[in-house]
């Protein structure tokens, strides 16, 4: 199992898996508290071991990676300046990644509102595209399938694929999501079930006609 | 585990302790799932294609390099130094009062949040660390009636930090400690988080260690400083007085050279300093910026030279700074110093002496190097 690990954490430059940006979190914790009580340490810390998760967040909002660099600093630079405002008992990933996302959405509006007539329609959605990297792929079958289930993946409605994401590769719960998404529990739980279960028939089909093929041949 | 015996890999791939076991292994996912695998011998082939698919897909994510991440943070710390704009009068707004009570109850409430805390961390650290360091050692832990102690200094100057065996540490801001007391066990040990001086107790029978970051520092009674901020890329040991050796945390013989008495590893005497680069894994010995004269006042020596044959010039130099000047004593026979040297630090000396040599000078290895083709004269 180590050595899982090992080349998992090697290989995050073009496709993020879980435990990549895994950082203990009772670390943020005191990091954080020591942010609100001023420590410029401690905002190089946070700011250092959170940007990649956020910034990997925040380009599911906009392709141009300067502009989500430009919000994730203004969004440490709020931060710093309210610190005074700040609860101290928070959960930090998720804290920081609601907060970039309320940031570059209210960005957007005002962005809409200067230049009503080009704007792009696709800026402010969220969106994402998953990958396969085959290294860790076995048999020809198993790639097969698992670029079916990425297909599937990547042709969920957004709010479903936002949601599985959250869950599933930045391990959030029921109710950061919620909080993050700005829906209710109880809508986070609707989702993420619509969209296993259909991930998980349709896939299931995949089996049996990928088991039939082989069958016969 | 039951249900999982009619899970197909459409049903693992989803499920979130199946994945953390894949993605985020320990010693008690890894136990679980591999007994439950023994008993299902069924499952292996579907569990093994499960965790091919889990590891495999991942998102596409735009490059984003170490670099640009530490552009992009400083450049933002450099924008909270900005001052603010300061048209108001201080008349209007009591800073300092205001200022101090805000202070003290965030202190006072960080301090409390943290003593909770740390129990908890330090109970999950500590096994940690006696995972890296006593794989097998036959002592047991400590049981009981030992307190840990964290020390957080969170104020704007540094503290001074007493131990039991009357070792004092000066932590500095937005740094902490953590150790036990009373000490127990054949060792003493802290645990360093940003920087702190050390002037350590001497102890021979009981060797005392900082474990910062990647390096390990042992002692056995000196003084010295350690800068091991989370954020930053080395980890930096710089000795005052006594000898100090370090160890990379990673070391495979770690076990065996703490529990040695002599002090192995990368020796560092005084004036010298050790630069662990966390990115590469690589130390470098190198000095300290303003090294000190180590002698005792009572027998520092005027450094007045007058045709003063170089080798006496440098023997008189490195004694009293405790570092190895190394020469070749043969191109420098001829070439007598005269000089004033009293009152500069040790590089200007240096500079001087080469400038009169026609020399230069490097630091290699924590020791001085001298380069010259030789005198004229």
């Amino acid at each position: 199992m180590q050595g899982d690990v090992f080349i998992l954490n090697t290989q995050f430059e073009c496709s993020m898996n879980l435990s990549v940006n895994r950082s203990d979190a009772s670390d943020d914790k005191l990091m954080w508290q020591r942010f609100i009580a001023g420590d410029v340490d401690a905002f190089d810390y946070l700011m250092s071991s959170q940007f990649r998760v956020l910034f990997y967040y925040g380009s599911k909002f906009s392709k141009d990676k300067e502009f989500v660099k430009d919000c994730i600093q203004d969004l440490f630079l709020a931060l710093w300046e309210r610190r005074d405002n700040l609860s101290v008992d928070i959960a930090v990933k998720p804290y920081l990644m609601a907060s970039l996302r309320r940031l570059m959405h209210r960005k957007y509006e005002v962005k809409a509102r200067l230049a009503e007539d080009e704007l792009d329609g696709q800026e402010g959605n969220f969106e994402i595209e998953f990958s396969v990297e085959q290294d860790y792929i076995e048999q020809e079958s198993t790639l097969v399938l698992t670029q079916k289930l990425k297909k599937l993946l990547d042709e969920l409605p957004l709010r479903q694929k936002e949601v599985v994401y959250l869950k599933f590769y930045q391990e959030l719960d029921r109710n950061q999501i919620s909080e993050i998404m700005e829906v209710s529990p109880q809508t986070v739980s609707n989702l993420l079930q619509i969209a296993i279960k259909h991930l998980k028939k349709h896939w299931r089909t995949e089996f049996i006609t990928f088991f039939l093929i082989h069958l016969f041949i | 585990m039951d249900q999982y015996k009619n899970f197909g890999v459409e049903d693992f791939v989803w499920d979130q302790f199946f994945r953390q076991w894949i993605l985020a292994p320990n010693r008690e996912n890894d136990l679980l799932w591999n007994v439950w695998l023994a008993e299902n011998p069924g499952s292996v082939r579907v569990v093994n294609e499960a965790r091919q698919v889990v590891l495999s897909l991942g998102t596409k994510e735009a490059e984003l390099s170490d670099r640009e991440i530490r552009d992009a943070v400083n450049k933002t710390i450099a924008r909270i130094h900005e001052p603010l704009e300061e048209d108001f009068s201080t008349f209007d707004r009591p800073i300092p009062f205001y200022r101090a009570t805000w202070f003290q109850i965030a202190a006072s409430v960080a301090i409390f949040i943290i003593a909770g805390l740390s129990w908890k961390s330090y109970r999950s650290q500590m096994q940690l660390a006696s995972d890296t360091i006593q794989v097998e050692a036959p002592v047991s832990p400590p049981a009981l009636a030992v307190r840990m102690i964290e020390k957080v200094n969170s104020g704007n100057k540094s503290i001074l930090v007493q131990l039991e065996d009357h070792s004092e540490i000066t932590l500095k801001p937005g740094s902490s400690i953590r150790y036990a007391e009373p000490f127990t066990g054949p060792t003493r040990e802290v645990y360093l988080l940003g920087e702190a001086f050390f002037d350590i107790a001497k102890d021979p029978d009981r060797p005392f260690m900082v474990y910062a970051n990647e390096l390990v520092t042992k002692v056995l009674g000196t003084s010295f400083t350690i800068k091991a901020y989370p954020s930053s890329k080395e980890v930096t040991v710089e000795v005052k007085t006594g000898r100090v050796s370090v160890f990379a945390k990673s070391d495979p013989e770690l076990q065996a050279k703490l529990t040695r008495r002599e002090l192995q590893g990368i020796i560092l005497s005084p004036n010298q300093k050790i630069i662990f680069e966390r990115d590469v894994v690589r130390m470098e010995k190198t000095l300290v910026e303003r090294p000190e004269i180590v002698l005792p006042k009572s027998k520092i020596p005027h450094f007045q030279f007058e045709d003063t044959p170089a080798s006496e010039v440098f023997a008189s130099i490195g004694n009293a700074y405790g570092i190895e000047i190394i020469y070749d004593e043969e191109l420098l026979k001829g070439c007598p110093l005269t000089a004033s040297l009293d009152n500069q630090p040790l590089h200007e000396k240096l500079s001087i002496i080469c400038k009169a040599m026609e020399a230069t000078y490097e630091v290699l290895d924590g020791q001085i190097i001298i380069h010259s083709r030789g005198c004229r004269n």
